[in-house]
């Protein structure tokens, strides 16, 4: 390893200045743990948050005030539900193929609160339109499908790179199993 | 389990391919319930746009018993719940059902609070706001139309009964026919695209999970038992493998090769000592 000269010799005496780097760079590998933990967790507090988003749809949001008329007739009229649902169905596919490509690359990238914000937006859409009990199932079951993979793909990827700073940390501390 | 590379291979394709199937179905049944419903409301206008003009004569030379006769006929027909035409204060002149005659409807009631809805009512409306879907007093579910019956110069210049000419609508023709036969043609079509999702999960998950199996994990598995065995210093082959594979066990075949000539060699050194 180059950072810090790790490969030294057993039994040689280590400087301060390795133990310096030593420090270093555990303290970067327990960050980057750290980081990739909260990674998987704000991803299921997104789903969490697209549950909660979804029991108010279900409810046709029917503890929110409704829009006043003035406002209503402001913002025009809402799209065709056939307009909406083929948005929909485009959104879905692109985001699959997203989500399916970051996989193939091993990204570590994810979409979390954004998808939330794409989900919401065609609850509302459906809801002005008046067609939202009709549709609701589509937009959860679009919802269910983008986070479920969104989950699982983070899952992996951060499970296998915890374990990587783990060996890395094992190394540093002079354990067998190490990262050679 | 879930790390496994099997379960990497076909989980992300498992929930791909049923989740978009699943959108697609619930958007296309969502669809095709909207299209089949205003068919029916285009069915029942057209039919109640006929009643109007085949009563038209009978109307026209004010005989009430015909028109009695043909509303009690069409009303005998299967699957129409009710038929009954009311004049303009809302008081049933004839009907399919005979105790409601002469009964005044309220204004407000489903059916006619869409034209009377302003202080002026509205003499036009649209076919699909013209329908009203209810459940009736017999517990069925019922889709109903109100056609207006408008005033014409003929009814205007008859001799028998006058009407103004400023009368735009002389009385308004109700049909409800019963919701049951679309309800049942949805049920039909909402099992047949579950059948067909359940059907394209299983071939493309199937599919997917076969041509893994016979070109990638077994191929894998045989490497991994053949550098096992090479290992353990029991000598075998592997079989001819596709691709890629080919090329990975082209090389662990030359290194196992060299691996049991070094022994072999170390083995003769032995036994020269």
């Amino acid at each position: 390893m180059e950072k810090g000269g790790m490969n030294r010799p057993a039994g040689e005496k280590e400087t301060p200045e390795f133990r310096k780097n030593n420090a270093r760079l555990r303290k970067e590998t327990l960050v980057n743990i750290r980081k990739l933990q909260s990674k998987l967790t704000k991803e299921l507090l997104s789903t969490a948050l697209f549950l909660l988003l979804s029991i108010a749809a279900l409810n046709n949001f029917s503890f929110c005030p409704s829009l006043p008329g003035a406002i209503r007739a402001a913002l025009g009229r809402p799209p065709s539900v056939k307009m909406i649902s083929a948005v929909l169905l485009l959104y879905v596919f692109s985001a699959i193929i997203l989500i399916l490509a970051r996989m193939m690359s091993g990204s570590g990238r994810y979409g979390g609160v954004a998808h939330v914000g794409y989900l919401a937006g065609f609850y509302i859409f459906y809801h002005f339109s008046g067609k939202l009990p009709e549709n609701f199932w589509a937009v959860f079951a679009a919802g269910a499908t983008v986070f479920g993979l969104e989950i699982y793909h983070l899952w992996i990827y951060c499970s296998e790179a915890v374990e990587n700073e783990r060996e890395v940390l094992a190394f540093l501390d002079g354990k067998r199993g190490g990262r050679e | 389990m879930l790390k496994s590379l099997t379960a990497r291979a076909i989980i992300p394709v498992t929930v791909s391919v049923t989740g978009f199937v699943v959108v697609c179905c619930i958007l296309l049944y969502s669809i095709m319930k909207t299209d089949m419903a205003n068919d029916v409301t285009t069915y029942e206008t057209n039919q109640a746009r006929t009643i109007v003009k085949s009563t038209r004569y009978a109307m026209l030379r004010d005989d009430r018993e015909s028109l009695a006769n043909i509303i009690d006929n069409i009303g005998t027909q299967e699957n129409v719940e009710h038929v009954r035409i009311f004049n303009k204060k809302g008081l049933i002149m004839f009907s399919s059902n005979h105790s409601e005659t002469g009964r005044l409807l309220d204004k407000n009631a489903a059916g006619c609070i869409e034209c009377h809805s302003g202080p002026v009512p509205s003499a036009t409306l649209g076919d699909m706001k013209q329908a009203r879907r209810f459940i009736n007093e017999k517990g069925k579910d019922v889709i109903a139309i109100t056609a207006p019956i408008y005033n014409e110069p003929g009814c205007v210049q008859a001799a028998c009964h006058i009407h103004t000419a400023e009368q735009k609508i002389l009385g308004t023709l109700d049909i409800g026919l019963s919701a049951v036969p679309l309800v049942n043609n949805l049920a039909v079509m909402r099992s047949r695209m579950v059948i067909f999702s359940i059907m394209v999960l299983l071939v493309t998950v199937g599919g997917v999970a076969a041509l893994l199996r016979r070109y990638v994990f077994i191929p894998l598995r045989l490497l991994a038992d053949f550098t096992e065995k090479a290992i353990a210093g029991v000598e075998q082959k592997i079989p001819p493998c596709a691709a890629e594979i080919e090329t990975l066990a082209g090389n662990i075949r030359s290194l196992v090769g060299e691996l049991i000539s070094l022994r072999q060699e170390k083995a003769r050194w032995k036994k020269e000592e």
